[in-house]
């Protein structure tokens, strides 16, 4: 039976409807099921105060007052934004400048450079698990700490001066205007190094969707602005970079929606001593159990994102998606 | 600057220590990892300088992994099987429903395709962190029907199928996202000359359309995997146990309040990123298109 009416599936003539239908349907099921379903029921949730009891919850119709309590009320949620931010904006100017250094200079001929470029893009494949458990490991602040090893043979630091990298010292913090800036922004060593670390895992990612875009530069291109004079700044500007532009509204904004939401790397590497906005949930959420408050923080979080990305296609998206 | 010979030339040696400033960058954490598994812990943890190579090369922490008489072994063999095991089932899932769908939305003209490709990207910046919480209470709620129903035994939580459906819910949407984009790209002309030939529209997707977008499904696959393979917050809430933790939550939690032997720590992490690096090397090309796609053509 079965057979047969697979068969008849598979040589039917098909009007395009039911084609779509038959294509589309499972995935618009599945998506019903575990995305949308659960999105309701989140932002149900969000609007009330709800705890857990034995098997189930209870709920208790709250409005819209659990969203006003970290808008209006809460100094947690803006310090754990301010300090997301930072992560996020210091990451992003990192990604991107390394990222444009590393895909110029990949860009250029030089002797085995396929498999160069194979080499770079490795630590994109690390898990984000292993890759924090081996910064926390490079870290490390006593005497057998790679980085304090390193800089001591390098004769950066000084023999036997050992830095806690993943320490909490405030940069700048004796500096009048900086340092007070820094420290109300909850920038800390810690959270500096796991820049560097994650920037380490993500920056291959960058260096790679800017060389495709790179490779779609005619090359005769360069020799008109050669013989125009230009410099090599101007060239950057006004050869490679109208080729690049779309390409860095697309980095900012995955990058953006991946920087602002990071939970792995912080919470495996200082769980709840760094309070970005997605620990913060999880720890208002699923430690605290407080599920209403939980959900209504996870939109706050979603809204900023989105409207971060808005923000971006307007100042750099001028073409219809 | 006038003399274009010497220009080349400062060109050339600006490029050639950048390229090894990007190798030592890349190479060198990687490369303390592996050394790092193979010294005896002692000798790890005495002062670093001088001490950048192993006296004796050990592969014992290798070894207890997968050697079953050893305490660890069984949880490290159990999460790297479950880890296998969800990551491909998920692949497997979202690359087949995942693709069909995204074909229908390249091709077919309805109504709310705009409303659909908008709301997909929306859910692509929602935080997992949203998901969580409701997965959290309906998983509650249904594991104690079951338990109702049918005994201690029968449970969501703590499952590989929970796992698997949860991964599903991130990755289906990314799938028909990347392959939406692969198929616009196809030339339509086929497609009207396989329908010439005879075939039906449905044939037409399974034997031309699917086989003429292979390069996209292993991009897209690849991406899938290593998504799956990645996670690491799902599986910190919804398991437990030998039966459903995965590799990645193994390694977190390797070592205790007091002593982090990263001897250990990096013998897992070696082999966590054995299966991912193997496919970025031998699928590099396809991932690049496929990255490409998934960002440029949306």
């Amino acid at each position: 039976m079965l057979r047969i009416a697979g068969k008849e599936l598979f040589q039917k003539e098909m009007t395009p409807r039911q084609l779509l239908t038959t294509l589309i349907l499972p995935a618009i099921l599945i998506i019903l099921v575990v995305i949308v379903a659960p999105i309701i029921f989140a932002f149900i949730l969000s609007v009330n105060r709800a705890e857990p009891r034995l098997g189930g919850i209870t709920l208790e119709w709250r409005g819209i007052s659990n969203y006003i309590h970290y808008f209006f009320q809460s100094d947690q949620f803006w310090s754990s934004v301010r300090v997301t931010i930072y992560f996020t904006v210091v990451s992003l100017i990192i990604e991107l400048l390394a990222g444009t250094v590393m895909a110029l200079a990949l860009n250029e001929r030089f002797p085995a450079r396929g498999i160069v470029r194979a080499i770079v893009l490795i630590p994109w494949a690390v898990p984000t698990v292993v890759n924090a458990r081996l910064w926390e490991w490079i870290f490390a602040g006593s005497s057998f700490g790679a980085l304090n090893g390193f800089l001591q043979a390098l004769g950066f630091l000084p023999q036997g001066k050992n830095i806690v990298w993943l320490g909490f010292d405030i940069p700048f913090a004796g500096v009048p205007l900086f340092g007070d800036f820094f420290s109300w922004m909850g920038v800390t060593r810690a959270l500096n190094m796991i820049i560097l670390a994650d920037t380490w895992k993500v920056t291959p990612l960058v260096i790679f969707l800017l060389l495709a875009g790179l490779q779609q530069i005619p090359g005769n291109l360069y020799e008109v602005a050669s013989i125009d004079g230009a410099s090599g700044w101007k060239k950057f500007w006004n050869v490679t970079y109208p080729f690049l532009a779309p390409i860095y509204l697309v980095i900012l904004v995955l990058r953006t929606m991946e920087l602002f939401r990071v939970f792995d790397i912080i919470y495996i590497l200082m769980q709840y001593s760094i309070r970005v906005v997605g620990v913060f949930t999880y720890e208002v959420g699923m430690k605290f159990l407080r599920f209403g408050k939980g959900s209504a923080l996870a939109f706050l979080v979603a809204l900023i994102i989105f409207a971060f990305t808005m923000l971006y296609i307007k100042i750099f998206y001028k073409e219809e998606i | 600057m006038g003399n274009p010979l010497i220009h080349r030339r400062i060109r050339k040696t600006v490029v050639g220590v950048l390229i090894v400033l990007i190798l030592l960058w890349t190479l060198l954490p990687l490369i303390w990892m592996a050394l790092s598994s193979v010294f005896p812990y002692q000798e790890l943890i005495s002062e670093r300088t001088g001490h950048w190579l192993p006296s004796k090369p050990t592969f014992k922490h290798y070894i207890s992994f997968f050697d079953p008489t050893q305490e660890i072994s069984s949880r490290f063999l159990s999460s790297l099987r479950n880890s296998m095991i969800i990551a491909s089932t998920t692949t497997v899932v979202c690359l087949f429903f995942g693709s069909i769908a995204a074909y229908a939305i390249a091709r077919i003209h309805f109504k709310f395709k705009r409303t659909m490709v908008m709301s997909l990207m929306f859910i692509r910046m929602l935080p997992t962190i949203t998901l969580i919480i409701p997965f959290f209470i309906i998983v509650n709620v249904i594991d104690t029907a079951l338990l109702r129903l049918f005994g201690v035994g029968v449970h969501l939580y703590d499952s590989r199928s929970l796992l698997t459906i949860l991964y599903t819910s991130f990755t289906l949407g990314f799938v028909i996202w990347v392959m939406r984009g692969f198929f616009i790209t196809l030339p339509v002309e086929l497609e009207d000359a396989a329908r010439i030939d005879g075939l039906s529209r449905f044939q037409t997707v399974f034997r031309i359309v699917l086989p003429l977008a292979s390069n996209g499904l292993i991009a897209t696959g690849v991406l899938a995997f290593l998504l799956a393979w990645d996670e690491f917050i799902l599986a910190l809430i919804f398991t437990r146990t030998e039966a459903a933790e995965t590799l990645p939550l193994f390694i977190a939690e390797l070592g205790s309040q007091y002593i982090h032997d990263f001897t250990q720590i990096s013998a897992a992490g070696v082999i966590a990123c054995i299966p991912p690096f193997l496919l970025v090397l031998l699928f590099q090309k396809f991932i690049i298109s496929g990255l490409t796609m998934g960002g440029v053509k949306g």
